[in-house]
């Protein structure tokens, strides 16, 4: 069973008198343990793509399944629980809370389900320690640096064990060496732990991580690219692929 | 829940300055709230400790209801009553002082100011009480010009065994000599001297008359005790109370007026507090919004977001109100410490420390939790609200407050049309009413209003700030969030319309009451007691003081006020007899229904009655109803024959009636007030001289001429406006607080505006500026706002207590009105310090990069 299915997913916005479509009937799907970069110049659709296949927006047409559980059927209390237990979510800006620390923040879904704190500090604490950051459990997102906080919001991504994580621009606010280790723990997340993720960006050399670029224009598909290598050496080839299609 | 009050602390902690002002507000509400219901009950249980505590030495203390004295008959009675053991009569009159009686120090404050003059029979009274003498003896029954008093009396005025006290009396000053002292005074109350009680009915023209009788049982059995007591009363009849006399009403119905005022003040001042917690946690939820819909993101149900934000509002309300008590409990125990000096001067009331109830407690903890979570409401609700999605992309949902600001103005409008209306309904009540729904419309019309009034001030905050160029901004930030704008002005504009309220009522009351003061007290002299304020503490003087005053040189009229603690349709009042013939003379009353000259005529009838206004409206009578006067020889009608008041009495339930009344059916003669004319041709100096000299043997009186009587009390009002600017400071806080958290917010939203305005070439001033027009234009809505509700509630309170008897009438504060707008301009200048400072001290690069 595919993790994503969407089918003639449709997204339009009405700005006073004009009518914007963002996405335009667009068909695919995503397989368990895959890792799909989504790409297209600004405007395409890609992050309005990302937050109907995360029930953070409700489509105008179409329709989206995520593990089978078709989301326009959910109410806001289910799509809250889906969102808590089945999807981890990485955002551009980190989105840490600033008045908690490192392991606290990591935490959050867990203690949001109702876990005894202890519990759900000790699973944060093991999710922080694989990213390295035993030693700044305590430290607040103004006492990490950027790649900290970042990884810091993966570890909070993947603490409730979801089949899904999805991340808009995860490497958008960093500088190009903590860019490539957030990159390459998402491959690690698919690949040593088992969950597929779906990852919004602008940036090829990021994209070059994936298993599988999505492009994107003008709300729709326009290509779907399967990469040989997936260590960022494929850089040249999505490059390539931007500018036939027009970036 | 834990996880969301963790988070809650945090986020308090992570704004201390913010929470701790915030909190501030509750801090202040309760304060007053509990603070004053602490000082109050402290002081009433003072003044009636005077008067129980007599009344714990003995089985029953038998009083009229009214407190006047009844015939020494009254005693055999009891003492027939099966299970009384033993009876004793007593006379008990409390003597007020005048200042500086004993030590005549002016530079020193008196420790004595008043005294209980206690008559007895010697023999009687021992039958009930034991007195241990320390040194002498005890009173003789046939002892004259003798007393005796406790060490600590005795020692306060420098006396021993053998001296000579004088005491002022209604047959002028006598002298006692001290033939017997007893052990210092343990309990609370006035120092008492003990006369003999043929002594004392002579001394204060009280023949055959006793105003106490006090009894012992023959029974220890609770059961048996009460029989007794029943029997008792039932013997005397219901004029007759068994226990203490608990009522002055003089006093009680100031304390408890004083006690309402102060409420509805705590009140006002927690509601604006209620305010500023609204205006904080709009805000909060605002800066917060990417964190909620992070938050909801990440899982948080709506109602976790719910819980969250009123969990922060809880804490503060738990914190703000824990503390206002404490603060307020301290504020008490200082108030009542630096008040027992005058209270013990003028009113004869030894203060001690505040009493706090469980009733007082739960109330103020109701009262400062509970606005706290209701004010948290709505922007809960509001942040229950935010989707994941505006978290991402925060420029959504403008329209729907556009929506609601029109119901909302509608509806305000409404409630100012329906305001206004009920002023021509007459009615009290539902113009007191008019005034809440008001300032509610007010409120509700203020965001539709923001725009405009911003425009107006923002085109003279151009002129003021010509050249800098960004006052135009100021203006378009306010018009862009018009609710927040609104909220802001709201809370100062409660502020503000308190101080014009006041500065209205203060300056109504002046014009009326000095009106009526001119009137009442418009006469060459006058003599008065220590305390106006409580006739029944004051000694007068027999008919015969008033003779001799008749008899000088010069003198071409004297009239006096007497008076008896009465009941009217069960109503306690004060009785006030008059002489009809001169009374007009020297001075008069001020009528709302009736003629002058036809009611003094009238008066001279039998059984007629002038009732103040406030007696009026208290018991519904109208002119030529029919009143039940409850007096000591049983239950009298009396025929209304007008409505008027005088200055004196113009506060409290007051009825006129002959003198020749008063004595017929109370048995005074006593007078306790004089009013005196000089003829025209008289030589002023040689007459005041000659006045003087009488005056000299009663000096219970002071000798005042009418102008400076009329001075002094004018005087009073000066006190109230210096008293209402004092209270200014109060208001100031909350309203300081609401705009200083409203240019804040504004300052952090626009961070990246404000380093664009630095990039383009704004100077540090020019950004400055921008949040200082800001300020000034918040205040000036805000001013305009407390102005309109001011003048507005003013009217209707002046109406209101106008209506309910008061002499009043609606005169248009304006120097109130000019300091308002002056205090709400400098609110605003000095809100906007820190913003301003904040907003000009951003570095540009960070600021361009904010999110």
């Amino acid at each position: 069973m595919s993790v994503i299915s969407t089918e003639n997913l449709t997204k339009i916005y009405n700005s006073g008198t004009t009518a914007v479509t963002a996405l335009d009937h667009v068909n695919f799907q995503v397989q368990p343990e895959e890792f799909v970069a989504v790409m297209g110049p600004s405007g395409c659709g890609k992050s309005t793509l990302l937050h109907l296949i995360g029930g953070l927006d409700h489509p105008t047409e179409g329709q989206v399944h995520i593990n089978g559980n078709l989301l326009t059927d959910l109410d806001d209390d289910s799509l809250t629980e889906l969102r808590r237990r089945q999807i981890g979510f990485i955002f551009q800006f980190y989105n840490l809370i600033p008045v908690l620390s490192a392991v606290e923040n990591a935490a959050l879904p867990l203690l949001l389900d109702g876990m005894k704190p202890i519990e759900a500090h000790d699973r944060a604490i093991e999710w922080l320690s694989r990213f390295d950051l035993a030693d700044r459990l305590q430290n607040r997102p103004d006492q990490l640096s950027g790649g900290q906080q970042q990884r810091v919001a993966i570890a909070r991504a993947l603490v409730a064990e979801p089949s899904l994580i999805l991340a808009d621009e995860p490497t958008g606010n960093l500088d190009t060496r903590a860019s490539d280790e957030i990159a390459g723990l998402l491959r690690q997340v698919t690949k040593e732990w088992g969950r597929t993720v779906v990852m919004v960006t602008h940036d090829p050399r990021i994209a070059a991580y994936a298993d599988r670029i999505l492009f994107l224009k003008d709300g729709r598909i326009v290509d779907d690219t399967l990469l040989e290598t997936k260590d960022g050496s494929s850089y040249d080839a999505v490059t390539a692929k931007l500018k036939e299609i027009g970036d | 829940m834990n996880f969301q009050l963790t988070l809650a602390l945090r986020y308090l902690n992570g704004r201390k300055l913010r929470a701790l002002l915030t909190t501030l507000a509750i801090v202040f509400g309760v304060l007053v709230v509990f603070g004053m219901n602490t000082i109050i009950p402290a002081m009433m249980r003072s003044f009636q400790a005077n008067v129980l505590a007599a009344s714990g030495q003995v089985d029953a203390t038998i009083t009229l209801k009214t407190g006047d004295v009844f015939p020494v008959a009254e005693l055999a009675r009891v003492a027939s009553v099966q299970g009384v053991r033993a009876t004793t009569g007593l006379l008990d009159r409390t003597v007020n002082l005048q200042p500086n009686y004993f030590d005549h120090d002016l530079a020193a404050l008196d420790s004595v100011s008043a005294l209980s003059v206690v008559g007895l029979n010697p023999n009687e009274v021992r039958n009930v009480h034991s007195y241990n003498i320390i040194a002498g003896r005890f009173l003789e029954e046939n002892d004259t010009n003798a007393a005796v008093i406790s060490q600590s009396l005795a020692d306060s005025i420098g006396l021993n065994l053998g001296s000579t006290l004088t005491l002022p009396t209604a047959i002028g000053e006598q002298s006692l000599k001290i033939v017997g002292i007893l052990p210092a005074r343990a309990v609370p109350g006035n120092e008492e001297v003990f006369v003999t009680l043929s002594q004392t009915q002579n001394m204060f023209g009280m023949p055959d008359k006793i105003n106490t009788i006090e009894a012992n049982y023959d029974s220890l059995d609770e059961t048996r005790r009460a029989e007794i007591q029943s029997s008792i009363q039932s013997t005397l009849g219901s004029e007759y109370q068994i226990g203490a006399l608990t009522s002055n009403s003089e006093l009680l119905t100031s304390l408890q007026l004083g006690q309402a005022m102060f409420n509805v003040l705590g009140v006002m001042g927690l509601l604006m507090g209620g305010f500023i917690i609204f205006n904080t946690f709009r805000t909060v939820v605002a800066e917060r919004r990417r964190d909620i819909g992070m938050l909801r993101a990440l899982g948080a149900s709506r109602k976790s977001i719910f819980y969250i934000i009123l969990s922060e509002g809880l804490m503060q309300g738990i914190m703000g109100t824990a503390l206002g008590m404490v603060v307020g409990y301290g504020f008490s125990v200082l108030v009542l410490k630096l008040m027992g000096p005058a209270m013990q001067k003028f009113l004869n009331v030894r203060m001690g420390m505040p009493e706090v109830s469980l009733p007082i407690v739960l109330v103020s903890v109701g009262l400062g939790v509970g606005i706290t979570l209701l004010a948290g409401l709505i922007p809960a609700m509001s942040a229950s609200r935010v989707t994941p999605l505006e978290a991402l992309r925060p420029a959504v949902g403008k329209l729907n407050f556009r929506r609601l600001a029109g119901l909302g103005f509608w509806m305000g409008a409404a409630m100012i049309a329906l305001a206004v209306s009920t002023l021509l309904t007459r009615d009290a009540g539902l113009i007191g009413m008019g005034g809440m729904l008001f300032i509610i419309g007010l409120i509700l019309v203020a965001p539709a209003l923001v725009s405009p009034i911003a425009a107006l001030f923002g085109g003279l905050a151009s002129l003021i700030f010509a050249r800098q160029g960004t006052v135009h901004l100021a203006q378009g930030n306010l018009s862009r969030q018009p609710a927040r704008a609104a909220v802001t002005a709201s809370a100062t504009m409660i502020g503000l319309a308190i101080l014009v309220t006041a500065a209205s009522i203060i300056t109504s009351a002046s014009v009326g009451f000095e009106r009526v003061l001119r009137k009442s007290l418009g006469s060459d002299y006058l003599l008065i007691p220590p305390s106006v304020a409580v006739w029944g503490t004051n000694v007068g003087s027999n008919p015969d003081f008033a003779r001799e005053l008749r008899a000088l040189d010069g003198v071409a009229v004297v009239s006096s006020l007497r008076f008896a603690p009465a009941q009217v349709n069960d109503l306690p009042i004060s009785l006030m007899g008059i002489d009809p013939d001169t009374y007009g003379q020297v001075s008069g009353l001020t009528f709302a229904e009736g003629d002058e000259v036809a009611a003094y005529a009238a008066l001279k009838t039998p059984h007629s009655i002038i009732i103040s206004p406030v007696l009026a409206t208290s018991i519904g009578a109208k002119v030529g109803d029919e009143v039940s006067m409850l007096t000591p020889n049983g239950v009298k009608a009396y025929n209304v024959i007008a409505i008027g008041g005088d200055y004196l009495n113009a506060k409290i339930a007051t009825g006129y009636v002959s003198q020749a009344d008063i004595a017929a059916d109370f048995g005074r003669t006593e007078d306790v007030l004089l009013q005196l004319n000089l003829t025209p041709t008289t030589d002023r100096a040689a007459a005041e001289s000659a006045i003087k000299a009488v005056v000299s043997r009663y000096p219970q009186y002071r000798l005042i001429s009418g102008q400076g009587y009329i001075d002094e009390n004018m005087q009073l009002f000066d006190v109230a406006f210096a008293a209402m600017y004092a209270v200014l400071i109060f208001l100031a806080v909350p309203s300081l607080i609401a705009m200083l958290n409203t240019l804040v917010i504004g300052v952090i939203e626009r961070t990246r505006e404000i380093g664009m305005l630095r990039a383009v070439g704004a100077t540090r001033k020019q950004v400055r500026t921008m949040i200082v027009a800001e300020a000034i234009i918040l205040a000036a809505i805000g001013t305009a706002f407390g102005l309109l509700a001011g003048l507005f509630l003013g009217y209707t309170t002046v109406e209101t207590l106008h209506l309910s008897g008061f002499p009043m009438e609606y005169a248009f504060p304006a120097s109130g009105v000019l300091v308002t707008i002056a205090a709400g301009l400098l609110f605003g200048i000095l809100a906007a310090i820190i913003p301003a400072r904040q907003a000009a001290r951003q570095d540009v690069v960070q600021a361009l990069h904010y999110e």
